[in-house]
């Protein structure tokens, strides 16, 4: 942390980034304590402010609409690692959301059988990491858009690496690739895989060859790993 | 625009230890606490993300991300680390900034449509209840020069963007820059005096 990080910091705190400066931040305050620390020093300063914020009152339907949004949520709370993981999301889904602007992304189509849209969360995410102090990826499944979206929150691939994201499962046999990200879209559909094997799978990431895994296979461990949770309504 | 008298002040201190007690009710799962919670505090907060997201849908959906978000992570507030409002409404605010900050990625060229100087123009300096925390801040803010402190007000407030207050201002952006990071630096050594 340099006495321009802490001004930095200031500027996140007050709003006055442009964008690319916020993603950057929001990216780096991921991977620095300190930063993130003089970003919440300054929040606090800064945050008396908003007493002087003369109140506004918002229309009816919101707070419906956020109860279904919590208690669909709160369904999927018995599962610890669900919980921790779902903690992690929401500690790091503001920065993810900033951070996507610089974000490389990769769609891949996702074919899901009208049939099967029904009481089923719209949304899942996993976050691919490896800590819970170290949010890496963010896979995002919409199953309205039948999307499949892969953002790279706070890492870089090593110099002359790709990162290449696969879906594993043992219906599945061998890890299947999904594809390299941040060299765009790419024709990897998800058609293939049968809606429990999305949901259940594990995502994970690992370093390979510029352009991805020479013959199909992971060239070594995972560096980042991580389930999809249900966050829609 | 009803709201209670602890909200719209960041008020007396019974009033900001009800909300921190039901903050630690939220962080245990209690939807009747959150309920109440928001029924306190949701002016407060949609009075914050409107003045930055002037549109109904997209300070709607601001407030409702934000509510999620307290309901997750009433369990991180720390009163050591200031008050349930200001905690609620740094999220609000930043949840707000996010998006004015992607929907409207650099042109910027415009405060919103709303924005009339005389119009709504926040003047902390001018409100009469304030807390221990707002009046140390006041007494900083009185020290900047008034363009200067108008200029971090307004991005304080309307989450202005530098180009837009250089065209509001008639300077440039650079000097925008410069001037609010220097305002910032002020405040930060007169605080901490």
């Amino acid at each position: 942390m340099t006495p321009d990080d802490d001004l930095a910091a200031a500027e996140f705190a007050l709003g006055a980034l442009s964008p690319a400066e916020r993603a950057t931040l929001a990216a780096r305050r991921l991977r620095e304590p300190d930063l993130d620390a003089a970003i919440r020093a300054w929040e606090a300063r800064l945050a008396p402010l908003a007493e002087a914020t003369p109140p506004i009152e918002p229309p009816a339907d919101y707070f419906p609409a956020i109860e279904a949004r919590i208690r669909s949520a709160s369904a999927a709370d018995t599962d610890p690692i669900i919980r921790s993981l779902r903690r992690s999301v929401a500690r790091w889904r503001m920065g993810a959301l900033a951070a996507s602007a610089i974000a490389a992304v990769l769609a891949v189509g996702f074919g899901v059988r009208e049939a099967t849209h029904e009481r089923i969360p719209r949304e899942y995410v996993a976050i691919l990491q490896k800590d819970a102090a170290s949010p890496a990826f963010e896979v995002t499944v919409d199953l309205d858009r039948e999307e499949f979206t892969v953002r790279p929150v706070a890492a870089e691939p090593p110099p002359g690496k790709s990162y290449e994201l696969w879906i594993i499962d043992p219906r599945l046999g061998l890890p299947r690739s999904l594809g390299v990200i941040g060299e765009g879209a790419r024709s990897a559909s998800l058609a293939a895989y049968d809606r429990a094997v999305v949901e259940n799978a594990t995502y994970a990431i690992t370093v390979e060859p510029p352009g991805g895994a020479p013959n199909g296979k992971p060239s070594g461990p995972p560096v980042f790993v991580g389930k999809l949770i249900p966050v829609g309504p | 625009m009803t709201i209670g008298a602890d909200a719209r002040g960041g008020g007396t201190e019974a009033g900001e230890s009800d909300l921190a007690g039901l903050l630690r009710r939220v962080a245990a799962r209690d939807e009747a606490a959150f309920k109440t919670l928001y029924q306190r505090t949701s002016a407060k907060l949609f009075g914050i993300v409107f003045r930055i997201l002037p549109t109904r849908d997209a300070a709607g959906e601001a407030l409702q991300d934000a509510y999620v978000r307290i309901w997750e992570r009433a369990g991180d507030f720390d009163a050591a680390r200031g008050s349930p409002l200001a905690w609620m409404g740094t999220i609000a605010r930043n949840r707000a900034l996010d998006e004015v900050r992607r929907v409207r990625p650099s042109s910027m060229e415009d405060l919103p449509e709303s924005f009339e100087p005389a119009a709504d123009e926040i003047d902390p300096l001018a409100s009469r209840e304030r807390s221990e925390q707002l009046a140390a801040l006041i007494a900083c803010l009185e020290a900047l020069e008034k363009e200067k402190r108008s200029i971090l007000l307004l991005a304080y407030y309307r989450g202005a963007s530098r180009e837009a207050l250089a065209k509001r201002f008639g300077r440039p952006v650079p000097t925008i820059k410069t001037w609010l990071q220097r305002s910032l630096a002020q405040l930060r050594d007169c605080l901490s005096s």
